[in-house]
């Protein structure tokens, strides 16, 4: 197919994507599955009335939106959905995905900050202690599956998983960036950050109208995104039989969110003190322990 | 050549600007944030030099790595100083530390 | 010349020395931190001009974790986090912009003066840089890099015990 054809399918589909992870939330937080409900929740909060609060911190007001949304595009830009089809093939690709996701922990520190309320500004302080701990094993799993692609090319990635996908080379590393990137997206059981019942609604409490529909759907456009990061370094990418690539990755990358979901309906909140506990205590060392183990059988 | 000079010159009003901040500020907090940006001034002109002098010495990129390393490791000391001074005396500014004992 | 890279530098450059004046010129604490991030955030885009790759992802980083956690202390210890009062808090105000204004315009005097040789033209490629830079990091600056990884950890291990409470029943 002729590389216009191709993006703009690309780009369908993400479109399609979202919508698809937004069902499977509504899904996961009410247990009906209801095909319409993104559509009028975005309408709803299109055009409702934007209520500001009394003394907000303006700019940190008009910058925390435009920042979250602004980061999730550049990741969106550098991931590789087919072998031809990057729009970006940056040289530092795996890394870059670290760095943009400490921009999504900025721009909540922010959003918490410029409401000038006690619960968002709480919520928002949660937010930066839970996505600085869970972006540690991130960055150490990362780095072993660049250990065996000896590239930090995201297409060199891909191809390096031909004769064994790295699910199955570096188990401990898949685990923990699947639950790293639950965490990092403050998905249940992590979402203690915005969760209804917490903190009065956390981070996202005084804010209404455009802003709101904003974080909430860079929020669903976040979580594919990071399920499309998994498939990419861990699920082989966009290999697989009979269909064109881009279709495998899709579908691979629908398949882990709605595992993100499913695990999110079935386990209940993680107690704040409990999550770092996890993380500091037995993730990193488990993320040491990875990048030892592949450098083992890297060299044997 | 003048991209060098150009790039020399911003880490020079950097380093400036770092140092009044440093100097003139109470607060250990802000006086940390001096040091930051004259260390951040710093590593610009070593990358400077690096790029337009020479490429070929991988050694001064090891030098702006250990840099980096020195920032976040006096941001983490200078943190726990004021941890620990915050609660003997209740505040961190600077000109009540004037005495050696409590 | 005017090329490309001499305009994005100078842009970069502006923004820089405009966040980090900005850092000692607002009265609200978060805001302060946060124009620091923004002020580290273009050094590292000055890094990526200057095709530093690696090192410009590396800075743009780990800054926003840094910048981050010192806004959360900034907000623990000042006195007015907010900002909404008008505190001037310098001291010795006129040494410090002497010192400052002559720092500079000695380095810039270096700077202009000096007799730098051949400026080089030939950068390698992203991928060959950070496969050069393992290299040398595993060979020839090994101590180095052996040391700083004790130091951090020396680091780590000090900042954990002063910040420790000691919970005395003689000092009550």
């Amino acid at each position: 197919m002729t590389p216009f054809l191709n993006s703009f399918m690309i780009s369908l589909l993400f479109v399609g994507g979202v919508y698809v992870v937004a069902v499977l939330e509504r899904w996961s937080m009410t247990g009906n599955v209801n095909w319409g409900g993104p559509a009028r929740s975005f309408l709803l909060l299109f055009v409702q009335e934007e209520i500001k609060t009394r003394k907000h911190d303006k700019v940190f007001f008009e910058t925390a939106p435009i920042l979250f949304i602004g980061v999730i595009l550049l990741t969106i830009s550098i991931l590789p959905f087919s072998r031809g089809s990057v729009i970006v093939n940056l040289g530092t690709g795996a890394l870059f995905i670290n760095a943009a996701l400490v921009y999504v922990m900025v721009s909540l520190l922010m959003a918490g900050w410029a409401v000038n309320g006690v619960y968002a500004m709480v919520g928002g302080w949660r937010a930066l202690a839970q996505l600085i701990a869970y972006s540690m094993p991130v960055v150490m799993a990362l780095t072993a599956t660049v250990m065996r692609a000896e590239s930090m090319f995201l297409i060199d990635i891909v191809e390096s998983q031909q004769s064994l996908w790295n699910v199955l080379y570096q188990p401990v590393g898949f685990i923990l960036f699947y639950i790293s990137a639950l965490a990092i997206t403050f998905l249940p059981p992590f979402d203690l950050p915005v969760a209804e019942g917490e903190l009065a609604g956390g981070v996202w409490a005084d804010l209404t109208g455009a802003r709101k529909l904003l974080f909430r759907l860079g929020r669903l456009a976040l979580v594919l995104t990071l399920s499309v990061a998994v498939v990419v370094l861990y699920l082989g990418g966009w290999m697989g039989p009979w269909l064109p690539d881009f279709v495998w990755t899709f579908l691979k990358s629908l398949l882990v969110a709605a595992s993100f979901f499913t695990i999110g309906r079935f386990m209940p909140r993680i107690r704040h003190d409990h999550l770092l506990e996890y993380n500091w205590k037995y993730g990193v060392p488990l993320a040491l322990f990875n990048i030892f183990q592949v450098g083992v059988v890297l060299l044997l | 050549m003048e991209l060098l000079i150009t790039a020399l010159i911003i880490a020079a009003v950097l380093f400036g600007i770092g140092l009044y901040g440093a100097l003139s500020q109470t607060n250990l907090v802000m006086i940390m944030m001096g040091i930051e940006l004259m260390l951040g001034a710093a590593m610009v002109n070593l990358v400077a030099f690096w790029r337009y002098l020479h490429p070929e010495a991988f050694s001064i990129q090891m030098f702006v790595l250990v840099a980096m390393t020195v920032m976040a490791l006096e941001g983490a000391v200078g943190f726990a100083i004021a941890t620990q001074r915050f609660r003997t005396s209740g505040s961190v500014e600077m000109e009540e530390s004037a005495e050696l004992k409590g | 010349m005017i090329s490309i890279q001499l305009i994005l530098l100078i842009i970069f450059g502006l923004a820089a020395i405009w966040f980090g004046w900005r850092v000692f010129m607002t009265s609200s604490m978060v805001r302060s931190a946060l124009s620091l991030l923004a002020s580290m955030v273009a050094i590292g885009a000055l890094f990526l001009v200057m095709e530093a790759e690696f090192l410009g992802v590396l800075q743009i980083m780990m800054m926003g974790t840094e910048m981050s956690i010192m806004a959360i202390f900034m907000m623990m210890y000042m006195m007015d986090p907010g900002g909404l009062g008008n505190m001037d808090m310098t001291h010795q105000k006129n040494v410090s912009i002497a010192a400052g204004v002559a720092v500079t315009v000695l380095v810039t005097g270096a700077a202009i003066f000096a007799d730098w040789g051949t400026i080089a033209t030939q950068v390698p490629s992203p991928h060959e840089q950070i496969r050069l830079l393992g290299m040398e990091i595993l060979k020839r600056s090994m101590m180095i890099f052996e040391t700083a990884g004790v130091t951090i950890l020396t680091g780590m291990i000090a900042s954990i015990a002063v910040a420790l409470s000691i919970k005395n029943n003689a000092k009550k």
